[in-house]
């Protein structure tokens, strides 16, 4: 295993390792709240929230947890995050929490949490943990924020609940729905793709 | 409610795939071929349904009974790796060639956002216990009916000369957009 | 420790303080949570019988709820009914507020939708959709009026239908009709519980 700096455990999450563009984990949530910036905003940080908060706590007693149970211990450790998060929304945050819905508990199954539980937190120390997981929670708030700018802005005419684009204009509707959920999706990762492939052909590998 | 318009519903109109975004995971990774994605599909249909019926008396038993519905998310998951489980050991022991079939998909489908999701949704819309199975049920063949038909298109589009950076995910989901849009066209069939 | 047991303490002692922490948070939370829930529906209870000052649920049952506005003196001022139709794209979630004899229908709302954005979802908007609600007969059979009509023009008891939305408004409709049907029905059975309020 090659060893990395922090500063490189962090930055991979934004890229080269993002969760959505490049490891495609955790698609469910990244499709269905992203019609609006704030409600991908809110999704990001809740993640983040998740992210961090289990990969810290499987972390620091990795090992104290034999392997037969360690997907079961992590799985209720995750769980438990994420009924704290959804909570807390519902309580100080009720509107976001009725617009991102039982999405916010499926973050539960959310690939990415249990993906760096497994890959990661579970085989390296607190520290280095941690900076993964804030690396891998901005990669993917990121991501979530550029989809659901480009689904918001096409589809309402609006950033951030604030109109952006004129009247003249008539707003893609297809967006706020499924199919432009998936189509945005496709498109980004194939940029994503687009722009590595290119930046391989002028450095040499 | 009528428990068929339920079914019809679960399975066309809020397809669980192109409609509520669940199983995308499996819908993409499992769906270049036909038979693997059939085989997938009904592993996943029988787990659903069998989630519908443990997770709604868990929740109508043991959990509202006794005031702690904030415990759904821990107890749900937990219900679904276990049944996950028991049903691939169950399938090892009887039947050989059926594990050789479907067994691999089994362990992937604990993190199929469907089986949460479903348990999740249920409980949303506080369905009874013949609606959430049949939810079930219809979540199951909705699914199926996504994934194999997303199988199908593949394995045309294996042939086609797709561009590099649209190889893979992108241009499979490109494809789930547009069957997305037909699928809109099932919108308001019940009133 | 022998590994079987080890197995077992650990994962009884994880999802033990699982359990734990959640009933705590659980505590700090659940007040708040039925905070905003009240809040909403008494906010949107004021909104459909005007001049409510507090509301009491009168009547329950799963998908259908009414409640009894009163204003300050105590006087009944009109029942709201929750419930929901099945729309283009969900269910649509709807308060509508009719006054205390039952006569007319005061205001209607939407709690909550999921129809298209900028068609079916404009039931929400009060210019296109909810005004024309306001003040019809109700013991006239309700009817959607296509193409809409300016307010005067349409008759005691025609709603107007939004463009390019036609089941969005038929599903309100069919809704709120149900919904009436039901509770001068329970209404004229006395299964209307309103202790405390007097009828004007």
């Amino acid at each position: 295993m090659k060893s990395r700096t922090l500063g490189q455990e962090f930055v991979k999450g934004l890229w080269a390792e993002n969760p959505v563009s490049r490891q495609l984990l955790g698609m469910c949530s990244t499709l269905a709240v992203t019609n609006a910036v704030i409600n991908g905003l809110a999704m990001g940080l809740a993640v983040a929230f998740v992210l961090v908060s289990s990969s810290l706590l499987v972390s620091l007693i990795r090992k104290v947890i034999p392997n037969q149970v360690r997907i079961a211990s992590y799985i209720v450790i995750i769980a438990t995050f994420v009924t704290i998060a959804d909570r807390f929304m519902a309580a100080y945050f009720p509107p976001l929490s009725k617009a991102l819905g039982p999405y916010v508990p499926l973050i539960v199954v959310n690939c990415i949490i249990l993906g760096r539980a497994e890959a990661f937190a579970s085989r390296n120390s607190a520290g280095r943990s941690l900076i993964d997981a804030l690396g891998m929670s901005l990669g993917y708030t990121i991501a979530l924020v550029i989809l659901s700018a480009v689904r918001e802005l096409l589809g309402s005419g609006t950033l951030l609940g604030r109109q952006v684009i004129g009247a003249w204009f008539e707003p893609w509707v297809i967006m706020l729905l499924p199919p432009g959920a998936f189509l945005t999706l496709g498109i980004l990762i194939a940029t994503a793709l687009f722009i590595e492939q290119k930046s391989r052909r002028r450095r040499p590998a | 409610m009528n428990l068929l318009l339920l079914l019809v519903s679960a399975i066309l109109i809020n397809n669980f795939v192109l409609h509520y975004f669940l199983g995308i995971c499996p819908f993409l990774g499992v769906s270049k071929k036909i038979d693997a994605a059939l085989s997938m599909g009904v592993s996943v249909t029988f787990v659903l349904t069998l989630t519908a019926v443990v997770t709604w008396v868990i929740n109508h038993w043991l959990l509202i009974p006794y005031g702690m519905p904030y415990l759904q998310i821990v107890s749900f998951i937990l219900v679904i790796a276990s049944l996950v489980q028991l049903v691939e050991m169950f399938v090892r022991k009887t039947s050989p060639p059926l594990y050789q079939a479907m067994g691999i998909y089994l362990p992937l489908i604990t993190v199929n956002c469907a089986i949460m999701g479903l348990a999740l949704l249920a409980s949303l819309k506080e369905y009874g216990f013949a609606e959430t199975v049949v939810f079930g049920v219809g979540a199951g063949i909705g699914f199926t009916l996504a994934i194999v038909l997303m199988a199908a298109i593949r394995e045309r589009l294996d042939l086609a000369d797709v561009p590099g950076p649209l190889r893979g995910a992108p241009i499979a989901l490109i494809v789930a957009g547009i069957m997305a849009l037909a699928f809109l066209g099932f919108s308001g069939m019940i009133k | 420790m022998k590994l079987p047991a080890r197995m077992v303490v650990v994962l009884c002692s994880v999802s033990l303080l699982a359990a734990a922490f959640l009933a705590g948070v659980n505590l700090l939370t659940r007040e708040r949570i039925a905070f905003n829930k009240q809040k909403e529906i008494e906010a949107a209870i004021s909104l459909v019988i005007p001049g409510t000052r507090s509301s009491r649920k009168a009547y329950e049952e799963r998908g259908f709820s009414v409640y009894a506005g009163v204003d300050e003196n105590g006087s009944l001022l009109g029942w709201a009914v929750e419930s929901a139709a099945s729309g283009f794209q969900d269910s649509i979630v709807f308060l509508v507020g009719a006054d205390a004899g039952l006569g007319r229908i005061r205001r209607l709302y939407i709690l909550d939708q999921k129809e298209t954005p900028g068609l079916g979802a404009k039931i929400t908007d009060e210019k296109t959709f909810l005004q024309f609600w306001e003040g019809k007969d109700m013991n006239l059979p309700l009817a959607l009026r296509k193409p809409p009509a300016g307010k005067e023009e349409l008759g005691p008891a025609e709603v107007n239908t939004i463009t390019g939305a036609t089941i969005s408004s038929e599903a309100v409709l069919s809704g709120v009709t149900v919904s009436l049907e039901k509770l001068r029905k329970l209404r004229s059975e006395g299964k209307l519980n309103v202790e405390g309020g007097h009828e004007k």
